[in-house]
């Protein structure tokens, strides 16, 4: 019997056995016990009293561990609002930049920068996506540096409100006109201050608020008048532009304009019928993309001179066999491929392009998911480890041949299985011992895998493997038997 | 047949940092430590020798440095390292890359190796003296910026190529012992499996003092080393601004930058 099922074979409990209230005290004693200031952040949020003290000792025992804690992307956010008590300048540097510390958390923080004057901090908060409105309206109102109030009108968790008040505060000057051209970017900003804005302002900020999605229509048809390349450019791909105006854009002498047109979807087709013999091949490329092509236009685009212009054509899904047989005869092995990559490639071209000279070609059609079974077992002889990769991917892959796979020595093709989302647990068991740490990190979320699988990496070496674990059993908590873990830990400790 | 692979702990900067009270360094909190980059290729250069030789072939890694340093001796260990070396005294503080060389010129004597691997250089320092050092103490053959090694053991010469600029390939003949700095990518580095962790975690780390190696306090540290730090400090930010505007403004902003350095 293999050391794999002795250890990983055990049938995992049901939910029914369940008591929500022991596992949780039960994964908090374990995680006390660990002595692991990663796994205790990771069940930090479950702890009360003094249980949560106690972890919270292990996680800000050194200052080092408190620095690292609070600047890694993963860290929970009752964590990082424990570590906003210390009172440590250097962790609350690292606060403010965490993207997971909470809006209440920055709203201390605020104020102690507030306090302290400390403008960096501000300027942080003032951009930080958690930030709560009421904070960053004060910083709209109050902050005194220009640094905060930028990062502030680029922020688009600002409000429509916020951004306003900035807005209006700030009138005039270079700083003004520097807040507006930011405002007139910022998703939140409301159609009435973008108007306002609107009125006196030079180019660039009038095109970058032609562009925005909440532009008053009375700009869009006032600016459909404007002869300005910027405004031209953004308007060309405005679906709110009239078929006239597309028409002049599509005889402008400036290529990016064209090539606007060229990717509007509402560009009428006769315009499309002009814009394929545009002398620019940006504008034919952005034409090859599109999905209400017509034969004729099909048949020019076949034979263009340019790569990129076959090769999108070759993507899209609307090309017919023919020319899909065409391309994958070209001589270009990116055309090819991408015949290979087009979803409605069929299996004839599939054939054909598996056994292509490019390695690349051939991984596209490994890659593909309607690729067929007998075909990946063909492939799964490749030995370019992108063709292999593939393979590993690819749900329709026989588990016989994924069982192969998680044996290579190419960490991309034993990640290829651990991502194929029909790979069964016998096949991935192997990879619970896999020596790259992030694929043991994606054994830990692999729905395939069982909850004993799962918690019997609790205590891998690396402790980004164990954090995941821990983090793992925080949200299915419920999943989890209690019984099963206090026990299992009752048994190890008879063993020693 | 032994090899022995010179290894360092380096430490790497988080995105902010401070400075130590007495201005020499950065402040060790705000270090992250890990195994010598380079060093990760030696060691697999010097595995790939012993995994394809019919002889037994002994893998020895030495590191000059404090506790913290197990650390990555047993990543060492994990990969396949068949023993560590520690060498430290408090009094080596502050040593530089001659001092260092020195000190693992004495482990080398007492291990008498067949081949020594080290680093081209070291990622925190990068003084890239190291490996020269110990060549020049122990009066071996070197060679620099090995991208290439073919050698067995038992051969009383080995065959590298050193890279040099502009794409250069050089072939050079080498007499055996010789001291070798590894260049990066002249292999592909292991992952250390979980089994190999595991048993690296119980294999003792070989802790050795100066006066094994018959060296005392007055041959190490900064005040015997021929370098010593005077300071460390981050330069004042040079002519850097950030180019500000609507994307379509900061696009014709770097085009009229890159006009102007081309005299359009």
């Amino acid at each position: 019997m293999s050391v794999l099922s002795t250890k990983y074979g055990k049938k995992p409990h049901s939910p029914s056995e369940l008591n929500m209230q022991d596992s949780t005290d039960a994964l908090v004693k374990l995680a006390i016990k660990a002595g692991d200031p990663y796994v205790a952040a990771a069940v930090h949020e479950l702890a009360t009293g003094a249980s949560k003290r106690r972890l919270e000792a292990q996680m800000m025992g050194t200052r080092r561990t408190a620095l690292s804690l609070a600047r890694w992307e993963h860290t929970p956010a009752s964590v990082l609002a424990a570590l906003s008590g210390i009172g440590d300048d250097a962790v609350d540097l690292r606060l403010d930049k965490n993207p997971n510390t909470a809006s209440g958390v920055l709203s201390n923080l605020y104020v102690d920068a507030s306090n302290k004057r400390n403008l960096n901090l501000t300027k942080l908060i003032a951009q930080h996506r958690n930030s709560e409105a009421g904070i960053l309206k004060s910083i709209a109102l109050h902050a005194e540096d220009a640094e905060s109030l930028l990062a502030l009108s680029k922020n688009p968790s600002a409000t429509a409100e916020v951004l306003a008040c900035l807005s209006a505060r700030v009138a005039d000057g270079e700083l003004s006109v520097a807040l507006n051209k930011n405002i007139a970017q910022n998703i939140s900003a409301s159609s009435d201050l973008l108007a306002r804005i609107y009125e006196h302002s030079d180019l660039h900020t009038q095109a970058a608020i032609i562009g925005h999605v909440n532009c008053p229509d009375s700009l869009i048809a006032a600016a459909m008048d404007s002869e300005d390349l910027l405004v031209m450019r953004t308007l060309a791909r405005d679906k709110r532009v009239t078929a006239d105006t597309l028409g002049r854009y599509a005889r402008s002498d400036d290529a990016g304009v064209r090539c606007g047109v060229a990717a509007n979807a509402a560009t009428p087709v006769s315009l499309i019928s002009e814009l394929i013999n545009d002398r620019s091949e940006l504008v034919r490329r952005e034409i090859a993309s599109r999905a209400d092509l017509l034969p004729v236009h099909i048949v020019k685009l076949l034979v263009d001179a340019d790569v990129w212009v076959r090769q999108r054509l070759a993507r899209n899904e609307i090309a017919p066999l023919p020319v899909l047989r065409a391309f994958a005869a070209d001589a270009q092995a990116d055309v090819r491929r991408a015949v290979a990559r087009n979803t409605q490639c069929p299996l004839e071209l599939l054939e054909v392009l598996a056994t292509d000279s490019n390695a690349w070609v051939r991984a596209a059609v490994a890659y593909q998911h309607h690729t067929p079974q007998e075909l990946l077992v063909e492939l799964s002889a490749d030995e370019d480890v992108d063709v292999l990769s593939g393979v590993a991917n690819n749900p329709n892959t026989p588990q016989q041949i994924l069982e192969k796979l998680v044996t290579s020595s190419e960490a991309d093709v034993r990640r290829g299985v651990i991502l194929n989302k029909a790979a069964t647990r016998k096949t991935l068991l192997p990879l619970l011992e896999d020596p790259y740490y992030l694929h043991r990190v994606l054994m830990v979320t692999n729905p395939s895998m069982q909850e004993l699988d799962k918690w019997n990496l609790r205590e891998d070496p690396d402790y980004q493997v164990r954090f995941s674990v821990y983090r793992w059993a925080v949200k299915n908590i419920a999943p989890i038997n209690a019984r099963y873990i206090v026990g299992n830990e009752v048994i190890r400790r008879r063993r020693v | 047949m032994k090899i022995l692979v010179a290894v360092k702990q380096v430490a790497a900067l988080e995105e902010d940092f401070e400075i130590r009270a007495d201005g020499k360094d950065v402040d060790e909190d705000f270090m992250l430590y890990d195994l010598n980059e380079w060093d990760d290729y030696s060691l697999e250069e010097a595995m790939k020798i012993k995994e394809s030789s019919d002889t037994e072939v002994e893998v020895v890694v030495v590191s000059v440095g404090p506790d913290r340093v197990d650390e990555s001796l047993r990543k060492c260990l994990a990969k396949g390292a068949d023993r560590a070396i520690r060498v430290w005294d408090d009094s080596a503080e502050g040593s530089d890359a001659v001092v260092i060389g020195r000190i693992l010129a004495e482990v080398i004597k007492k291990e008498a190796p067949d081949m020594v691997f080290a680093g081209v250089q070291s990622s925190d320092q990068a003084y890239a003296s190291t490996g020269i050092s110990v060549a020049s103490y122990l009066n071996w053959p070197h060679a620099a910026v090995v991208a290439d090694l073919q050698y067995k053991p038992g051969d009383n010469k080995a065959v590298v190529r050193r890279e040099l600029e502009g794409g250069l390939l050089q072939e050079v003949e080498i007499n055996c012992p010789a001291v070798l700095t590894i260049q990066l990518g002249i292999n592909k580095p292991r992952y250390a499996s979980l089994r190999g962790i595991k048993q690296a975690a119980t294999k003792p780390i070989e802790e050795v003092s100066l006066g094994d190696l018959s060296l005392s306090a007055g041959d190490v540290g900064a005040a015997n080393s021929m370098s010593r730090v005077r300071r460390m400090y981050v330069p004042e930010k040079g002519r850097a601004t950030m180019i500000e505007g609507t994307l379509a403004e900061q696009a014709a902003k770097i085009i009229q930058i890159i006009n102007e350095f081309k005299g359009a």
